[in-house]
């Protein structure tokens, strides 16, 4: 278990490293972020009225909904898209092999290529809801901060599952990342990011109902906005926590196939 | 004309001679030497076609029909040197990738350490060190010092073991300054250094390399089959399987050369029986009639 740490810290020490030398990218996406929130303030001041407020189930107003919805969506695209990213960078980079050599285990080296990602993007969320704090009144004094970690970590690993399935993917066949088109692009309109899901038709309200995403959103708004306690945040954390304990296991399966396959067909550095 | 054909008959003779005693011996081996370093049985490859389109949906499917290693045979001791010899695709970086548990056989078996590669790997590649060869493979932002520190890591070495080994090592491969510069700033034969230098970090019992010495200027390449020579197999603990195409490289560091031609094993011997095996004075004719290749004259003419 103290290797398996050691393991992971090298990789996140590795990323942490790689990411230092491209120093503005730091300063850019603060900037960027500042720019972001300050959009979804004044559309907010723009759609806002008495009904929608009535409408959105936290507190905060249309603002604080629509922020939460954008940046943990996009915390949900770094939880999918780490794996396949990494290892489409250690392939293109000739350091898969270098890293299949190692006497690292498989399940260790999915988790540190993803332990960077990570916490950049939880470190992103924060510098959202910073910038929506400090200029915009996101109203802060209604987070469970406790509650905002166990959903971060219950998401990711929830989500991790289709991120390595996509990295699985991407190893039979080399491009592309199914996964993640499929539930960002399906969660913009059924996943509760921009508007409840309670203004869609019934149908699609099913439709949401069996996207983890939603579950997803609805645990980080209780944590960050219903108000300090656990009850409105238990239950989606419950079920991205048997999401996780099913998906999990089954993709790291699914992954390993994947390696066997590509290492009988000797495609695994192909691109 | 006719003499052409002579030589070709002779030559073809000669390689079902050589065959026949390879495969004699591999026979004497396998039954005399229980615990071998490397101990490869039968061993044999094949490949899916490779398809374009959409029929590359398919690929990971395939039937596997391109036969790449066809039941090779081989054995390496404890502390012994064998270099792998064959042409572009005889199928020496396969057998070293099957080895190294990058790639699956198709049959047959392949043991590093009394390990299977296949259903052993981890066990497997904690005895090895493995040079793919090329001068990519590294963080090109990361420093060699970083990069070297990270797969160290990786390899279950301790801060401290990778504090006395990065220097031993930058030592003994003259990386010098380059530890600290930017993998994207070195030159290609730096990068192999350090390549080398990652494959033996952990101190590994069995070194697999792939054309060690590609990249290298000829200096370094000297400097590097030295340090083979005197540093990590003259202590006996380190066993080597080495592919190359620098007969020089062969003969100085290898204590038997297994002859490789298109996924056979044709000869596994000394350089200096399998010149007598086949009555030449020099391993490359050795090497060219164990393949069945025409001797090209110094004037140009077959022999």
């Amino acid at each position: 278990m103290i290797r398996a740490c050691r393991e992971l810290w090298a990789f996140f020490w590795r990323d942490l490293l790689i990411a230092r030398t491209y120093r503005t990218v730091f300063l850019v996406e603060i900037v960027e972020a500042l720019f972001g929130v300050a959009m979804f303030y004044y559309v907010a001041r723009f759609v806002d009225s008495p009904q929608l407020e009535h409408a959105v189930p936290a507190s905060g107003g249309y603002f604080a909904f629509s922020l939460v919805g954008f940046v943990f969506l996009d915390y949900l695209n770094a939880a999918m898209d780490a794996f396949d990213r990494s290892l489409e960078e250690a392939r293109d980079a000739g350091t898969l092999e270098h890293l299949l050599v190692t006497q690292t285990s498989l399940p260790v080296l999915l988790a540190g290529s993803a332990a960077y990602p990570f916490v950049v993007s939880a470190v992103r969320i924060g510098v959202y809801v910073a910038w929506g704090a400090m200029l915009f009144r996101f109203p802060l004094q209604e987070a469970n901060w406790l509650a905002v970690a166990a959903v971060l970590v219950a998401t990711f690993l929830a989500f991790s599952g289709f991120g390595i399935l996509s990295a699985s993917y991407l190893l039979l066949f080399k491009r592309g990342n199914p996964a993640k088109w499929f539930f960002l692009s399906v969660s913009g309109v059924v996943g509760g990011m921009l508007f409840p899901v309670g203004v869609l038709p019934d149908w699609l309200q099913v439709v949401a109902k069996l996207n983890p995403v939603t579950y997803a959103l609805d645990a980080m708004r209780g944590a960050l906005l219903a108000g300090a306690g656990w009850r409105p945040v238990w239950q989606p954390l419950l079920l991205l926590l048997a999401f996780a304990a099913i998906l999990l296991p089954t993709a790291m399966l699914v992954f390993a196939w994947a390696l066997r396959r590509t290492k009988t067909t000797g495609t695994l550095m192909h691109r | 004309m006719q003499s052409r054909v002579g030589s070709w008959r002779v030559v073809c003779n000669e390689w079902r001679i050589g065959r026949a005693l390879c495969s004699r011996r591999r026979n004497a081996i396998s039954c005399g030497v229980s615990e071998n370093a490397i101990s490869v049985t039968s061993l044999e490859k094949l490949f899916p076609p490779a398809r374009s389109g959409w029929r590359a949906l398919l690929q990971p499917f395939e039937k596997a029909t391109i036969e790449a290693l066809a039941g090779i045979s081989l054995e390496v001791r404890h502390g012994e040197a064998v270099a792998l010899l064959g042409a572009n695709g005889a199928g020496k970086s396969t057998l070293l990738r099957i080895l190294a548990t990058l790639l699956l056989p198709t049959r047959g078996s392949a043991q590093v350490a009394g390990h299977d590669a296949a259903t052993e790997a981890r066990e497997v590649r904690r005895r090895l060190g493995y040079h793919a060869g090329s001068d990519i493979g590294f963080y090109a932002r990361l420093t060699g010092r970083e990069n070297l520190r990270f797969f160290g890591r990786l390899n279950h070495l301790s801060a401290s073991a990778l504090e006395r080994r990065i220097p031993e090592l930058a030592k003994q491969f003259h990386l010098g300054e380059a530890l600290d510069r930017q993998v994207r700033t070195l030159s290609s034969g730096t990068v192999q250094r350090l390549s080398l230098a990652r494959a033996l970090l952990h101190e590994p019992a069995v070194l697999l390399l792939d054309e060690p010495t590609r990249s290298l200027d000829a200096i370094a390449a000297a400097e590097f089959r030295r340090f083979l020579k005197n540093d990590v197999l003259k202590n006996g603990n380190t066993s080597l399987l080495f592919a190359s195409h620098s007969l020089p490289e062969v003969e100085l560091l290898a204590d038997r050369v297994a002859v490789i031609d298109a996924g056979r094993l044709v000869a596994c011997d000394t350089v200096s029986a399998l010149r007598r095996q086949t009555g030449t004075a020099s391993l490359e004719e050795a090497f060219m009639r164990l393949t069945g290749r025409v001797v090209p004259s110094t004037d140009g003419a077959a022999e």
